[in-house]
């Protein structure tokens, strides 16, 4: 499954990338995220539930890897979940280019493979929930930043 | 043949049904056993990796679960699985076998395999014990596409090979480049042709009583073939046969799958309840169904065929590819089927085919219903639509002038079939069979003045006409016992297995009309190795044919006896008497005579003496064992109407006209071609198994994989021809498989008849309303 797009963020960059690596941020603006913790240097694991179509909430533990960091430009994540329903595995390459206002653009792709029950059964309905998933998480990151930003 | 038959080609109602529509028909999962345990099994999720680890400890703990077993439990049980049809003796061929381990040692080859295996005290705790298993794969790169797998630096999936080549057969008759050199014209096109899953109402099951005390083992299963499998379990448990005792009860569907024989799970339910000293059963669900169960899948031809410039075929040349999955334990069946199908019921002087066979990281591929016959007779009647075409030649026409004519019967096609015998018709009447179909499908009269109204209505009609022919009946032997009862009701006992062919009532038929009884009368037994033994099973359009020829030479035998015996209690010539109504008579009198039952009682008497020789009862067991297989026959008409916008496609009419020699019940036939139809409906237009590049199928659901329903199949016109096989005592031919084999060519030439002119070639099934769109889309945009 290939997932891309943009993303507006209403601040500056270096806060913005800040955001992305919080692990207690992340936390919150994951759907479906039970516990989100340090594995190490730039390394998560993320336990989530998550429902396809017809299939109930499932956990999943998603390793997280951020890789080629680039202050505040852009990084890299190599992801590896397993669940009852299936696995995934992929990378995910995310970009940050700051403009006027200041705004942050964010541009996402990532390439992930997807197997077990999940794919068998939930494939076509894979996309939309992926693309409302990324949409619910950059939404509530967004949120996050506007908080930040008031307070600081 | 009985001096009367008159059961034999009439309409008998199906003795079996009462039991199936009543709901007291035996399926496996029936089966209730005391103290029985139940069975979940671990799936790879990885079309293709090295197993690394399989971590089982959580789910032994887990409280209900009684043995979670892995490879490495299995001791010598641990074995690949055998091959199961050795490839025809044919010259120069190249044949891999390759078969699978009942779980997964080292590596995974296609998602679906099972790795572990988990008993438990209910399913519920089997399932959410599969979630405790940890299983890490290193994944491997995948081989889906068949000519991507044959690339050089392709990932191997067997690695004591070289390449992913399953198999390798070149069969060649005539002179095909000679031919080609005196061809007015040469048609030449790629054909896709991908069947699907068997789509059977039940999945498989396997249920396993293992009595330590008496060391014997019952084991129910939804096998096509319950001798085999009792002898090579027999074998592998290090038991006696006599040990073992299978039954395969009702079965709701076969279809070809189930004869797929020593699936993992037949094996590991027997060993299992030998280590546990329990009972256990194990039911396939839905989900399991699309990766454990064998599929039938995709081939590619290149093919060409070389014409006279008045339509005669001087010869045809195909190379084709075919997907064998991950294992090829079933041999070359289906390519064979495919490479002789082709040649269908047309004369062809020259002939050259070449295939191979290719692993890949998919369900492995053994026959469905068809077992490759349509990927053959697609290539051919599309090369003679297209020739028509070029020569301006009517499609019917062109057929008639290349179809065998009854003189030139038998007809040997000169190459070798998948019973390894030479491909030898042994009867057919062909173009009758072509001209009552155009007939009855007011071929002539569509073309020239409904087509044309309709046109100018707007209205995009078409009508298609193919031709086929079908090997069935082959060898090597089926077996039967038929019995008096004392009570006068008949007992025949087969080695076949039964999943709703009518068996209960055609064999009922048979022995009725050999000994006099009313049908009703006639308790068969199918698939029960406790009451027969010797067999192979129900497979190849064979089970009438074979097993019913056996029947019949029983009861024939058991008629003599009844002659013989009545002969003497009633101090008659036997030329003088008469079986009738269940009772033997002298010059058919109503009052005089002796019921069966009663003669029954006198051929097992309590006292007394016997003439020396005698064998007790009235009982006989018969064996048939054809030299080949014998070539039913037919031709398919469709009209349908499509609607360019939409790419839907409604069936207007469908019409078989059949020929499986004598008919022993039209009723039967007509549901054997109904469903076989909608079989064919469902290939060409709505079923496809969709695996993306990583060897993941992604429409493992009936959500997705979308059968023909009752709205989407038309009603089916029949009609029936007789033409006698010589290869069996009452001429039959076989018919299971009939109704699906030109059904995707014949919907695809009245598909692209119906969008004549728009420049939409049809050259692969299966067709969707999706994939039709794109190809009026693509030929508006030429």
């Amino acid at each position: 499954m290939n997932l891309s797009g943009d993303f507006t963020f209403k601040g500056p960059r270096a806060t913005v990338f800040e955001i992305l690596q919080d692990p207690d941020v992340l936390a919150k603006a994951l759907p479906g995220t039970k516990t989100l913790r340090t594995t190490g240097a730039d390394q998560y694991e993320d336990v989530m539930k998550v429902s396809v179509g017809p299939m109930m909430a499932a956990e999943f533990v998603v390793k997280v890897e951020v890789k080629d960091k680039m202050t505040p430009e852009r990084f890299s994540m190599h992801i590896d979940g397993k669940g009852a329903l299936g696995f995934t595995k992929g990378t995910a390459r995310i970009e940050l280019r700051e403009q006027p206002g200041p705004i942050t653009l964010m541009n996402y792709t990532a390439d992930i493979q997807i197997g077990g029950k999940i794919a068998a059964v939930g494939q076509r309905l894979l996309e939309s929930v992926g693309k409302m998933m990324t949409r619910q998480a950059l939404d509530s990151l967004d949120k996050e930043l506007q908080t930040r930003l008031r307070t600081s | 043949m009985p001096p009367e038959a008159p059961y034999l080609s009439s309409r008998v109602l199906r003795n079996e049904d009462a039991r199936l529509l009543t709901g007291r028909a035996l399926f496996v999962d029936d089966v209730q056993l005391p103290r029985m345990l139940h069975v979940a099994f671990v799936r790879s999720e990885y079309a293709h990796g090295r197993l690394v680890s399989v971590d089982t400890a959580a789910a032994r703990r887990r409280p209900g679960v009684v043995a979670v077993y892995t490879a490495d439990d299995l001791g010598e049980y641990l074995k690949p699985g055998p091959v199961l049809v050795n490839p025809p003796p044919i010259q120069g061929h190249v044949f891999h076998g390759c078969t699978q381990l009942p779980l997964v040692k080292d590596k995974v080859r296609h998602v679906g395999e099972p790795i572990a295996m988990i008993v438990a005290e209910s399913r519920y705790i089997a399932e959410d014990a599969i979630r405790d298993v940890v299983i890490e794969i290193d994944p491997l790169g995948v081989v889906v596409d068949l000519e991507k797998g044959l690339a050089p630096n392709a990932p191997l999936i067997h690695e004591h090979l070289t390449s992913n080549v399953a198999a390798h057969v070149i069969q060649k008759k005539g002179d095909y480049p000679e031919a080609r050199r005196r061809a007015d014209l040469i048609v030449k096109r790629r054909f896709h042709y991908d069947r699907g899953a068997s789509g059977a109402i039940e999945n498989r099951a396997v249920a396993v009583e293992w009595d330590a005390k008496s060391e014997e083992m019952t084991i129910w299963d939804t096998t096509q073939a319950p001798i085999p499998i009792r002898n090579g379990l027999a074998r592998m448990l290090g038991l006696l046969e006599s040990q073992v005792n299978v039954i395969a009860p009702f079965v709701g569907g076969g279809f070809g799958p189930k004869i797929m024989m020593f699936y993992p799970e037949e094996l590991l339910l027997p060993w299992a309840a030998m280590q546990l000293n329990r009972s256990l059963k194990w039911t396939e669900d839905r989900q399991e169904n699309f990766f454990a169960t064998t599929q039938e899948r995709g081939q590619i031809h290149d093919a060409e065929m070389a014409l006279t410039k008045d339509g005669r075929i001087l010869g045809v040349h195909d190379v084709f590819l075919f997907d064998t999955g991950a294992y090829d334990p079933y041999g070359l069946t289906i390519p064979i089927n495919s490479q002789c199908t082709l040649l269908g019921p047309y004369d062809i002087p020259s002939y050259e085919s070449e295939f191979t066979a290719v692993f890949t990281n998919k369900t492995i591929v053994t026959p469905v219903r068809g077992a490759g016959r349509q990927h053959g007779v697609f290539v051919s009647e599309r090369l003679l639509d297209l020739a028509a075409k070029e020569l301006g030649i009517d499609r019917v026409e062109i057929r008639k002038r290349n179809l065998l004519r009854p003189d030139q019967f038998p007809h040997n096609h000169e190459i070798m079939f998948q019973d390894s015998a030479p491909l030898v018709y042994d009867s057919g009447d062909y173009l009758p069979t072509l001209e009552q179909a155009a007939k009855l499908i007011g071929y002539d009269q569509f073309i020239r003045e409904e087509q044309p109204r309709l046109r100018a209505e707007g209205k995009h009609v078409g009508i298609g006409v193919a031709c086929y022919v079908e090997g069935t009946g082959i060898g090597p032997y089926e077996g039967a016992r038929v019995t008096v009862e004392p009570s006068g009701t008949v007992r025949c006992a087969t080695g076949v297995g039964t999943q709703g062919q009518g068996h209960f009532t055609v064999f009922a038929q048979l022995v009725a009309d050999a000994l006099g009884v009313s049908v009703e009368d006639v308790k068969v037994v199918t698939g029960d190795t406790r009451e027969f033994h010797w067999g192979t099973g129900t497979f190849a359009s064979r089970g009438a044919v074979v097993a019913g020829s056996a029947c019949h030479a029983a009861a024939m035998a058991v008629r003599e006896k009844v002659l013989d015996l009545a002969s003497r209690v009633l101090n008659a010539p036997k030329e003088a008497l008469e079986l009738a109504h269940g009772r033997v008579s002298v010059g058919g009198s109503t009052d005089s005579g002796i019921g069966l039952g009663e003669l029954a009682g006198k051929a097992n008497p309590l006292r007394g003496a016997v003439r020396p020789g005698t064998e007790p009862g009235l009982e006989s067991t018969a064996y048939f064992g054809p030299d080949r297989g014998s070539t039913a026959s037919g031709v398919h008409a469709i009209i349908v109407e499509v609607d360019p916008e939409t790419a839907t496609v409604a069936v207007k009419r469908y019409l078989v006209v059949h020929d499986c020699g004598v008919i022993i019940n039209p009723l039967l036939v007509e549901g054997q071609i109904h469903g076989g139809v909608a079989h064919g409906i469902g290939n060409a237009f709505y079923e496809q198994l969709v695996y993306d590049d990583q060897g993941q199928l992604l429409n493992a659901s009936f959500m997705d994989y979308l059968l023909p329903t009752a709205t989407d199949v038309p009603a089916i016109e029949t009609a029936h021809r007789e033409t006698a096989s010589p290869f069996n005592p009452m001429g039959l031919k076989g018919v299971g498989e009939a109704g699906c084999i030109p059904t995707g060519a014949v919907f695809a030439q009245a598909v692209e008849d119906a969008l004549d002119g728009s420049g939409v070639e049809i050259t692969e099934i299966p067709l969707s309303p999706n994939r039709l769109f794109e190809l009026i889309d693509a030929a508006s945009r030429k």
